[in-house]
């Protein structure tokens, strides 16, 4: 492993009783990088963060993190990892300080240095104000955004992060990823699992996409959306209010077959063969009252690549 | 080591300022407590504390209008050892089936053969009916020694008062009643406070095993299984934060009761010192069990409330355990609940000095170092299942 290496994943292979979460999976990721998981779900996305994070012990395969094994030296292994679990891993009962307090003590920090450090994370995600309120006060982009304080208090090299921005609006997730670049800067290395393919083609540097726990495709953005050619046109909107469930079936019915309609959240996600065909789609939205704050349809393809990875061995191990 | 034992400290500083964190919470967690002892000491104080000693409720029915029937119900009723009033056949079953008493003594109307009735005289004597609530079997023996008394006393005085004289008609000898223990320090709010004390203690703990179960399931535990910190200084430093906030219980509803209702520590306070630390850890062993073995939340705290209810009447939390059958008193000497009720009881009631509260409270410190092994043992082996993938 080389020391530009943040982490090494070899030959793991993870069993959830009879079933084969991940198999075999093999990926490497460099300082100063962002890669995101991508795949749709039970691809073992989840699974290999975890194993990543130390949290699973895979069956078989190496897990290295900046040259530390996890299996021989746990402790100094789980010192190089900082996690971001999906939903905050807080506790609301106390304060961003006091949550930052707790979690660094747990990594060994302690005194003046632990005060310092407390300082600096909160100043970096711009709590300075509410720190010593409690963290039920605060909205889901400032609650994210101590949890990713706290997974960089004992300043570790590499970053895993699992579906970060499933539940902020657009400005804070721009605003998380602007964090994220700037970590990136600073020589941080950052895997993070989404399902948000414009932000994977848009925020990362590279992209690893599973498939039934195997690398289905890796690479960069721009390099995967030219193997794949022409795909499905797709337009990502977020909505002003969130859209009852026998609304959007019966917008499906409407739309018919040609065109996919997901909505999680406030997230609409339209994808339809053609771009004609989307623009009358999203025609239909709009006449249908609904209304989006803001919409995109992303230069790529990674849509027809998750929809229907196909296993390139050759670009798996790439890099 | 130290490092590990650092560790532990900021787990359960993390819990106590989480239980701290809910101010009203907090407060209630100590007040329960208190007001769960005080309503127990005043439902079950003690008869004997009350001046005059304790009258036994009844109701007397007199059916014949006789003049000695009515006479000996009079007596009866005069007694200073019943709260009796006269009163219609008819009030009976509703005045009994309400427990207003729960015994009535009916005098029915062939009672009054007994005036003229001669000493050796055969055929049908005459009857004195004594009716009980079925909650009230033992008052009802009470009642029908008072009747016999009365009844006697009447007759004797009738019968041999002209010849010997009223001054010899006296009892012929002194009962002595006097309480088998001369220890200063007994009050009957003791044992209720020992014992609603313990029992709350159980709940606490059972509640802190609760909240293990529930923290296993957020994200938190993924960020603390991610750190590098061992699952047993997790489990230690759970079973530190509610042994030292069940610490604090013990010594405020103690503290209560001391000055509220005179509880005393009449024998040695290092002892009890000693015991309640051991039943604040034998608590917080008792949730990492329920934790462990519960599995899931809801299953824990079914069984759970099942248990604790069980071992505290067993081991005479509730009630002195010898009101409970003799096999129950045999099976309450397995549970460490009966040996923290006896060492509180020793050391608050009985005077007992440092030496001889040491039994219970090694007793006490062996079910707790069982508890938690087994519970640290197999909440690690779950936390290894899991970490597979196996569970």
């Amino acid at each position: 492993m080389s020391s530009a290496q943040a982490l090494s994943l070899a030959g793991v292979r993870v069993r959830y009783g009879k079933t084969l979460a991940v198999d075999g999976l093999s990926f490497e990721l460099n300082r100063g990088e962002i890669a995101a998981l991508l795949g749709p779900n039970g691809s073992g996305k989840s699974t290999t963060l975890a194993v990543a994070a130390g949290i699973l012990d895979p069956e078989a395969g190496s897990v290295v993190a900046c040259g530390i094994e996890r299996k021989t030296n746990p402790d100094a292994y789980a010192r190089s990892v900082g996690l971001v679990p999906q939903d905050p891993a807080l506790y609301e009962e106390l304060s961003a300080e006091g949550n930052l307090l707790f979690f660094g003590r747990l990594y060994g920090l302690h005194g003046y240095d632990l005060r310092c450090r407390v300082a600096i994370a909160i100043d970096r995600v711009r709590l300075n104000d509410r720190a010593r309120d409690r963290v039920s006060t605060y909205s889901g982009g400032m609650k994210q955004r101590v949890n990713l304080a706290i997974a960089l208090l004992h300043d570790p090299p590499l970053l895993l992060l699992d579906e970060p921005t499933a539940s902020l609006d657009p400005k804070s997730r721009d605003l998380f990823f602007a964090d994220l670049h700037r970590l990136r800067e600073g020589g941080h290395a950052i895997l993070l699992t989404t399902h948000h393919l414009d932000e994977a083609e848009t925020g990362c540097d590279r992209i690893v996409v599973l498939d039934r726990g195997r690398v289905a495709a890796s690479g960069r953005p721009h390099e995967l959306i030219r193997h794949q050619g022409n795909g499905r046109a797709v337009l990502y909107g977020h909505l002003r209010e969130p859209l009852p469930h026998f609304f959007v079936r019966g917008l499906r019915k409407r739309l018919g077959k040609s065109v996919e309609v997901e909505v999680t959240g406030r997230r609409l996600r339209l994808a339809a063969d053609t771009q004609e065909l989307l623009g009358k789609a999203l025609a239909m939205v709009l006449a249908d009252g609904i209304v989006l704050d803001t919409f995109r349809t992303p230069p790529g393809r990674l849509e027809t690549l998750l929809r229907h990875p196909t296993p390139q061995p050759e670009e798996a191990t790439a890099e | 080591m130290r490092q590990r034992l650092s560790l532990i400290f900021a787990l359960a500083v993390k819990d106590w300022s989480l239980f701290l964190a809910d101010k009203r919470a907090a407060i209630l967690g100590f007040v329960v407590p208190i007001v769960l002892a005080s309503t127990f000491g005043l439902i079950f104080a003690r008869p004997a504390d009350k001046p005059g000693g304790v009258k036994l409720p009844l109701v007397v029915v007199v059916e014949g209008d006789g003049a000695f029937t009515r006479a000996v119900a009079e007596d009866l009723v005069a007694s200073p050892r019943v709260e009796a009033e006269i009163v219609s056949r008819d009030e009976v079953a509703s005045r009994l089936a309400d427990r207003r008493p729960g015994v009535a003594v009916v005098f029915t109307a062939d009672f009054e053969k007994l005036a003229t009735w001669k000493f050796g005289a055969d055929g049908d004597k005459p009857k004195v009916q004594v009716l009980h609530n079925p909650l009230c079997g033992s008052e009802a023996q009470w009642a029908e020694g008072l009747v016999s008394e009365a009844v006697m006393r009447k007759v004797a005085k009738e019968r041999l008062g002209p010849v010997v004289g009223e001054s010899a008609m006296a009892m012929p000898f002194d009962v002595q009643t006097t309480e088998a223990t001369d220890h200063a320090g007994f009050n009957s709010y003791s044992h209720s406070f020992n014992g609603m004390t313990l029992q709350y203690l159980l709940f606490w703990g059972m509640e802190s095993g609760l909240l293990l179960l529930r923290d296993r399931q957020r994200s938190v535990w993924s960020r603390m299984r991610a750190a590098p910190v061992p699952l047993w200084c997790v489990l230690l430093g759970k079973a530190l934060s509610t042994a030292g906030i069940a610490f604090c219980m013990v010594l405020t509803t103690f503290a209560f009761g001391h000055f509220v209702f005179g509880v005393q520590i009449s024998g040695s306070v290092i002892g009890f010192l000693l015991l309640a630390v051991a039943a604040s850890v034998l608590a917080a062993a008792t949730g990492l069990l329920v934790a462990a073995i519960g599995g899931t939340e809801a299953r824990a705290r079914s069984v759970c409330i099942l248990v604790i209810l069980g071992v505290s009447m067993l081991g005479g939390l509730w009630l002195p355990s010898f009101v409970l059958p003799g096999w129950a008193r045999d099976v309450s000497l397995s549970l460490p609940t009966t040996w923290a009720m006896r060492g509180l009881d020793g050391v608050t009631w009985q005077g007992r000095d440092l030496f001889g509260s040491l039994p219970s409270v090694s007793v006490v410190a062996g079910f707790t170092a069982v508890f938690l092994a087994v519970a640290v043992a197999k909440l690690v082996s779950s936390e290894a299942r899991r970490r597979r993938g196996l569970a």
